[in-house]
């Protein structure tokens, strides 16, 4: 996040403030988090539902692992096993993608009801306060605990190399795929700032966020280009896995780290323009 | 400390027909409009000044207060609040300020309330020391300190409110905005935090503009009003000058011992009310003695008492005047 | 802003919501089905998928196609109106009028249903269409007919389920939680994602057995020519079998249920 603080602020870029502003953040999202658990334990049977809810969803992924599986062949360099971390990778990031999602969808009915104006007057990014205030431990949590479980059976079943750098990196590129969801569907949830209904922006991104259901490799060619390099979703997914399999080659490992910041930085763009929409024409 | 020039603000909008022959007429053609919702307002405000901003609905105080507060931006004119120009959105400018608006809340509905503090305590980087004394002192002032471990969604009305007040101010700002801060409340409340934010005043001389349908938060917190109506600034004066404009009027109320013709009471004043025994009649200032003792001299009347004219009443002329010069 | 600039702007903002909107909303409705059909077309490519599956590629393709929309056509919303009935005493207008609650539910579902139910229809019948001349699909008028019984079965049986799951309010205060799950799981199930049968000839055989493929993957596996007419009848009869457990379920659930309610004090 020091892009934002740098927009905010005004001040000097000196690393050391920069630092500084990022550990700041970082505290916000902290609380954030215990509040957000708290408010949630305050009602514990739709927490329980939440998880339920999100169990039967994850339910619906897993069967298509059992039909790779069931079929028993390799997709393109892929193993059944392979797979299964592919998937596993997947169904983590959904968990992640998860905890914060309902923010992104409360952004229309905050602009309607104007409840936007308490969280422009805040000395902090308003896109951090709107995006990631509310964050849902109840849809995590399965996911959370199926996703490992899955990534780490499929890569001792694959055996893939488990020593630190291999470690780091996948746990890394996580980390950067988690930068690129945010970025990347947060820009779609935008245009509720100009167009007034968010139902299909809704349902859209939902299916998008499936095509990484299954590994990038059994989409035709073009597809797969576009969805690395255009609407980079099978970055989110594929990446990491690829990684450890040595199967990222140079280029697109580059492009690995390059898609989520510019993709942060076009969505701190959208919202800077969303805002000032906002200002200027809303009662 | 606050500067307004030439402020003004238009919104586009689209005039739409009733039911569905109004839907399908506005699919081929629109008529769009626009509405001034400020237009040339220019006032100023001086440090530790509490001013009330007044206006029928839909005037444009609240588009004002946004305008003010960097909300929105103008669609043309200047402003400047404590140097800063607010629609720059400056962080530095954003702790110096705070605004309350009655009907939007940002407590944590299912937390304490000192959670939602705490929480304000982290965004606007209030040192813990300072915090705790600001917390204790507030929460004393405003009686809500047994209070503060409730979650929020137990608190009344009013107990929420004053959670809100003093969620705003955890960083001390030098200016408060309020928009309509006692809507909805019982006298009670509206009464305490009248107290509360004249006391907190006085005390930081912190710079306030209110706006508020109750006369009574008015009359008790603000010595100059700013009036505006349908968008304009039509009075920007002492409080207590509004009357002199309206002509200097007396109310003189009036209990006789009979019920007097009206004829008989018209020569002394305008009537403005008349029940049985009790006659209200308005009578201009300079004159009030010579017609008092003309009264008493002919009039069987055994008790009158002598009362201005309510603010209100004065108030609502000044906006009925500008409707009726446009 | 210029406000004759701001003015054209918003023009095109209106008059492009509803077709974004449109678009969207379409999109992802296709998307899902693109997905699969990829999955299909690499898996038959790629291994002697029909042996294994017991279906034919086109048999597959044309069950993504229909399952999705047969899934929704079944999908049921009337148990959070019932859970609302019996929880805040709206069921009290029904007992003192002489109309029978399980039917008035019944009768508005199905009203609700047959719109989409004709939609449903057309795209079927362009689908199967396509099947018939491109993809040489058989298919007979009396396929087509015993395609739409199985239809109006399988949407009293999901009613009935369902009305099951919505009568649990009862005993339980916060059942409306569930029914996001179990609707959830319901659509697996009863192969609204894929068919059931693919995972092996038990878990087939369960699902021949259990209620809920009758909702959906039966349905889809008579137009898609995956069951031979011996099949269907059975698949008829069980089904029928089920609507009436399910039927006879409601009835003593309803009794047991009323009487706590009317000892609850309603």
């Amino acid at each position: 996040m020091e892009h934002t603080f740098n927009r905010q602020t005004g001040v000097s870029h000196t690393p050391k403030r920069r630092l500084a502003a990022l550990g700041r953040y970082l505290r916000l999202f902290f609380v954030f988090a215990k509040f957000s658990l708290m408010s949630q334990l305050e009602y514990r049977v739709n927490f329980a539902a939440g998880v339920l809810v999100e169990t039967g969803w994850m339910l619906i992924k897993l069967l298509y692992v059992a039909v790779v599986y069931r079929a028993g062949i390799n997709i393109g360099v892929l193993t059944p096993d392979h797979i299964t971390l592919f998937i596993g990778t997947y169904v983590l990031m959904t968990g992640f993608y998860m905890l914060y999602y309902n923010n992104f969808t409360s952004i229309s009915s905050l602009v309607q009801e104007g409840q936007l104006d308490m969280y422009l007057v805040k000395p902090v990014s308003s896109q951090f306060l709107v995006t990631l205030r509310r964050l849902d431990f109840s849809l995590l949590l399965p996911d959370f605990v199926a996703g490992i479980v899955m990534i780490a059976y499929g890569w001792r079943r694959a055996q893939l190399p488990s020593d630190w750098r291999s470690v780091t990196g996948f746990v890394i590129l996580l980390l950067l795929s988690n930068l690129l969801t945010y970025s990347l569907f947060l820009l779609p949830n935008l245009l509720c700032f100009w167009f007034i209904s968010t139902r299909g922006i809704a349902d859209f991104t939902a299916a998008l966020w499936d095509f990484n259901n299954m590994p990038q490799m059994i989409y035709g060619k073009w597809m797969q280009r576009i969805g690395t390099f255009i609407l980079p979703v099978f970055v989110i997914t594929n990446f990491p896995g690829l990684f450890l399999m040595g199967q990222l080659s140079g280029g697109l490992f580059v492009w690995s780290v390059a898609a989520p910041f510019l993709f942060f930085f076009l969505a701190r763009l959208l919202w800077t323009r969303a805002l000032k929409s906002y200002a200027s024409a809303s009662s | 400390m606050i500067k307004v020039e030439h402020l003004s603000k238009q919104f586009a909008y689209y005039k739409k027909g009733i039911g569905l022959q109004g839907s399908l007429h506005n699919l081929f053609r629109r008529e769009t409009l626009t509405k001034d919702a400020v237009s040339d307002v220019s006032f100023s405000v001086e440090k530790g000044e509490i001013v009330g901003l007044l206006g029928p609905n839909g005037a444009g105080k609240t588009t004002t207060l946004k305008m003010l507060s960097g909300i929105l931006y103008p669609t043309s004119g200047s402003a400047t609040v404590d140097g800063f120009v607010p629609w720059e959105r400056k962080n530095e400018f954003k702790r110096r300020f705070s605004i309350v608006m009655g009907q939007k809340n940002q407590l944590w509905w299912d937390l304490p309330a000192s959670d939602s503090f705490y929480l304000n305590k982290c965004i606007f980087g209030v040192e813990d020391a300072a915090y705790r004394r600001t917390v204790e002192e507030l929460s004393e002032l405003l009686e809500v300190r047994e209070l503060m471990h409730v979650q929020v969604r137990r608190l009344s009305l009013g107990e929420r409110m004053k959670m809100e007040i003093l969620a705003a101010l955890i960083h001390r700002p030098d200016i408060l905005f309020l928009d309509e801060p006692t809507i909805g409340l019982d006298i009670l409340s509206q009464q305490k935090i009248r107290d509360f934010l004249h006391y907190y005043n006085e005390k930081e001389k912190t710079t306030v503009i209110l706006t508020s349908h109750y006369m009574r938060d008015i009359e008790a917190l603000c010595k100059r009003a700013v009036i505006i109506s349908s968008g304009q600034l039509v009075y920007d004066g002492e409080l207590a000058a509004i009357n002199h404009l309206m002509g200097d009027k007396k109310l003189l109320t009036l209990k006789a011992a009979q019920p007097i013709a009206a004829d008989r009471l018209v020569t002394f004043g305008k009537i403005r009310e008349q029940n049985g025994t009790e006659t209200v009649l308005e009578v201009p200032k300079e004159s009030l003695k010579q017609t008092a003792s003309a009264i008493l001299a002919s009039l069987p009347v055994e008790d009158f008492t002598v009362t201005e004219v309510p603010l209100e009443e004065s108030i609502a002329h000044i906006f009925k005047k500008e409707v009726a010069g446009l | 802003m210029n406000p004759y600039r701001c003015v054209f702007r918003m023009g095109i903002e209106k008059s492009l919501e509803y077709r974004v909107n449109f678009l969207l909303t379409l999109l992802s409705a296709v998307f899902p089905i693109v997905i699969q059909t990829f999955l299909w077309n690499y898996l038959y490519g790629n291994a002697d998928a029909a042996a294994l599956f017991g279906y034919s590629h086109d048999q597959i393709l044309v069950y993504t196609l229909l399952a999705t929309l047969v899934s929704q056509l079944v999908h049921t919303g009337f148990e959070y109106q019932v859970n609302e009935d019996i929880k805040n005493g709206g069921l009290n207008k029904y007992l003192v009028r002489p109309v029978t609650y399980r039917y008035y539910q019944l009768c508005s579902f199905f009203g609700e249903k047959m719109p989409q139910l004709f939609l449903l229809l057309i795209v079927a019948t362009g689908l199967v269409g396509f099947s018939v001349l491109v993809l040489g699909l058989g298919l007979t008028p009396l396929r087509i007919l015993a395609f739409v019984g199985s239809l109006l079965l399988a949407l009293l049986l999901n009613f009935f389920l369902f009305y099951c799951v919505a009568l649990l309010s009862f005993w339980l205060t916060d059942v409306n939680l569930l029914f996001g799950t179990v609707s959830v799981v319901l659509v697996v199930v009863s192969g609204g994602v894929f068919p059931m049968d693919i995972f092996g000839e038990k878990i087939a055989l369960l699902f021949r057995i259990l209620p809920f493929g009758y909702t959906t993957q039966f349905c889809v596996n008579i137009i898609n020519g995956k069951l031979d007419w011996g099949q269907v009848g059975t698949g008829f009869c069980c089904q029928l079998f089920w609507i009436a457990a399910f039927a006879l379920l409601t009835f003593w659930m309803w009794r047991r249920g009323l009487k706590r309610y009317v000892a609850v004090g309603g």
